[in-house]
């Protein structure tokens, strides 16, 4: 008789402490659970992010190098034509100089017919459907052609003129065209989109582009 | 049970952030790629250039060069320069510069073509040691001078200017003891460029090419003391005496290749040009018997007679206009373009055709003397130079006086224009720099 009140007492205390364990691991599966789910979403938030972030600078960047290796070729040719005859006076190949436009003589073919090359920026009101309230659109006209232009984000397209003796060319339109002799381009990117409503730049300046043509004779 | 089921946890979650991780990666990557890119481009670029300005330096140096260069280590690259011969006839030639940097390669052309000095509005070797150019003075076209630019207010120069020994400006010093520095007061405008250390000497030889063409193809008077020459129209009149009836002859037939010659004799020359010639003249030297006072032309000495060698020619005079028949000013497409060569002075002459303005259109040249107005302090006041042209001169010459205030007291007061067809054409067998000049720049 003793033998069986003693093993029903110990099954009875077994019971009790089998409980409340379960408990302790549910509530604390919970919050460890919990835990890991938050810092799930919150990686995967700054993830997103930063993936966000990378690509937006990536694409501002390629936007960037695209624009300044056309302006860069473009520039380099002022005055420049195969056939040299067809320019006889190269300090006279810059028709227009302003501070956002500029219109000069060149051969962009390199077949000996001179053709005419204008650069200028568009008003941001050609953009109002992207949330970037600063972009605009970067004109490139050939000789008499439908200016073209495509959206990469362009901010800011800035030219100064500078004389022969390093002064700058304070009174713009250049009423004298011939006195240039290097010019300074400044071109700035942005996103289309901000992130956190901060938008992504890049800038780049040319300081003195010296195109060679323009005072070789 | 429940641990398999972290272990799957796990394993998403590291799969899920190796993919993001993936393309997080990708990113910064291509943005490096991008910016390597265009640096590799740039360099490449940048050493074509190099390689184009040394071989463009050594045609400077040497104009019969035509070896190149081939895989010249620079800036971490590479660059090959071949040099052709693209028109023999003119002489013209390309620099073709490839730059080479990390498998990029970038191409630079220069296209070079021999200069002459009928390109210059204004030349002198030697600008004398007191001629400033100053407030209201205009050059329009290239210029270039020997010696020091000498600039004092505002001058224009709207052509590429260019001088071997810099520019000297007026100015003022300010500050004290230590601190003294000069401060320029000119403030010149170069519509055209300007460009020191350029040197480009008046050659020996112009004046001997000159007579070589006439005597080939043109025509060499010799045995003269003078020659008077008249163009009119398409024919031209010479004659030896003020007094002798002219010649008459067809110019294009009398000199094909348009070069006219006298040597050892003074040329006047006047009238209206129709066509492309170059006027040219050079001194001689002569051997005369002097006879109590007297020159004889003899050769032998008799009882008190001496020989002497005297130099002789050599000088153009211009007795009247001379002037184009079709105006390029009025007719772009004009081909009517004159030389004047002398070996030392060209002038205006003291004569009465010349006492109310001259006209001159023509690229006039003076090898060892210069341009000016015969007897410029006497003469009275003349009237204007109206020049369409250009100068060439060892030695910048009066042309008349003035009063303090700008009045001519006597002679000329200037008016010289520039004929743009210089730029690209010359009058025939005109004296040549003996350099090259880069007419164009592809890059």
């Amino acid at each position: 008789m003793i033998q069986s009140d003693f093993h029903h007492y110990i099954v009875i205390g077994c019971s009790d402490k089998m409980g409340i364990n379960t408990l302790l691991d549910i509530v604390g599966s919970i919050i460890v659970g919990g835990l890991l789910l938050l810092i799930l979403f919150r990686l995967n938030a700054s993830a997103t992010s930063n993936l966000y972030n990378n690509n937006s600078e990536l694409i501002v960047q390629q936007a960037m190098v695209s624009v300044v290796e056309v302006l860069e070729s473009d520039f380099r040719k002022i005055g420049y034509c195969k056939d040299w005859n067809k320019i006889p006076d190269p300090t006279k190949s810059i028709l227009y100089a302003d501070s956002s436009k500029i219109k000069y003589l060149t051969d962009l073919d390199n077949n000996g017919v001179v053709d005419t090359l204008q650069y200028y920026i568009g008003p941001t009101s050609e953009l109002l459907n992207t949330p970037n309230p600063r972009d605009r659109l970067l004109y490139r006209v050939v000789n008499s052609e439908v200016p073209k232009s495509s959206n990469v984000g362009i901010t800011r397209f800035k030219l100064t003129y500078y004389t022969v003796l390093g002064d700058t060319i304070k009174t713009l339109p250049v009423a004298n065209t011939g006195q240039i002799h290097t010019i300074q381009i400044d071109v700035e990117t942005e996103n289309a989109e901000s992130i956190d409503s901060q938008y992504v730049t890049a800038f780049w300046r040319q300081v003195k582009l010296s195109a060679r043509n323009l005072q070789n004779r | 049970m429940g641990g398999k089921a972290l272990l799957f946890v796990v394993l998403g979650f590291s799969l899920i952030f190796l993919i993001m991780e993936k393309n997080m990666t990708s990113t910064s990557t291509r943005t490096v790629d991008n910016m390597s890119s265009y640096y590799t481009n740039v360099n490449a670029h940048n050493i074509a250039l190099a390689g184009a300005n040394v071989g463009a330096n050594k045609i400077f140096l040497d104009p019969t060069w035509t070896d190149g260069f081939d895989d010249v280590s620079f800036a971490d690259g590479e660059y090959d320069v071949d040099v052709d011969i693209i028109n023999n006839f003119q002489n013209i030639r390309r620099i073709t510069s490839v730059g080479t940097f990390s498998g990029v390669s970038d191409t630079v052309q220069i296209t070079l073509q021999p200069s002459k000095f009928s390109k210059f509005a204004y030349y002198s070797a030697n600008e004398g040691s007191n001629i400033w150019w100053t407030t209201g003075d205009t050059v329009w076209g290239p210029m270039h001078t020997q010696s020091l630019l000498k600039i004092d207010g505002s001058p224009v120069f709207n052509g590429k200017v260019t001088s071997k020994l810099g520019m000297e400006s007026s100015g003022h010093w300010e500050g004290w003891g230590w601190n003294q520095h000069w401060v320029s007061d000119a403030t010149p405008e170069f519509n055209g460029g300007y460009q020191d250390g350029v040197d480009l000497p008046l050659p020996d030889n112009s004046i001997t090419d000159l007579k070589t063409a006439a005597e080939d193809g043109g025509f060499l008077f010799e045995g003269q003391d003078t020659v008077y020459m008249t163009f009119a129209g398409d024919s031209l009149k010479y004659r030896f005496s003020y007094k002798d009836a002219p010649t008459t002859v067809l110019s294009s037939a009398f000199a094909p290749n348009g070069v006219i010659f006298a040597n050892g004799a003074t040329v006047r020359l006047q009238g209206e040009v129709a066509g492309r010639f170059t006027i040219g003249a050079a001194s001689a030297t002569k051997t005369i018997v002097v006879d109590n006072g007297k020159k004889k032309k003899k050769k032998k000495k008799k009882n008190k007679q001496k020989t002497v060698t005297v130099t002789v020619g050599g000088d153009i005079y211009l007795d009247n206009d001379v002037v184009y028949k079709s105006n390029p000013n009025d007719n772009p497409n004009s081909t009517d373009m004159l030389g004047i060569v002398s070996e030392n002075n060209v002038y205006i002459t003291d004569n009465k055709a010349n006492k109310n303005d001259i006209n001159i259109d023509a690229a006039i040249f003076a090898q060892k003397g210069g341009f000016g107005a015969e007897n410029y302090a006497n003469r009275p006041p003349s009237g204007i130079i109206n020049l369409n042209g250009g100068i060439t001169q060892n030695t910048r010459l009066p042309v008349g006086t003035f009063t303090f205030g700008g009045n001519i007291s006597s002679g000329f007061s200037k008016s010289y224009h520039y004929d743009n067809r210089f730029l690209i054409s010359s009058p025939p067998s005109f004296p040549n720099t003996g350099s090259f000049e880069i007419v164009s720049w592809y890059e």
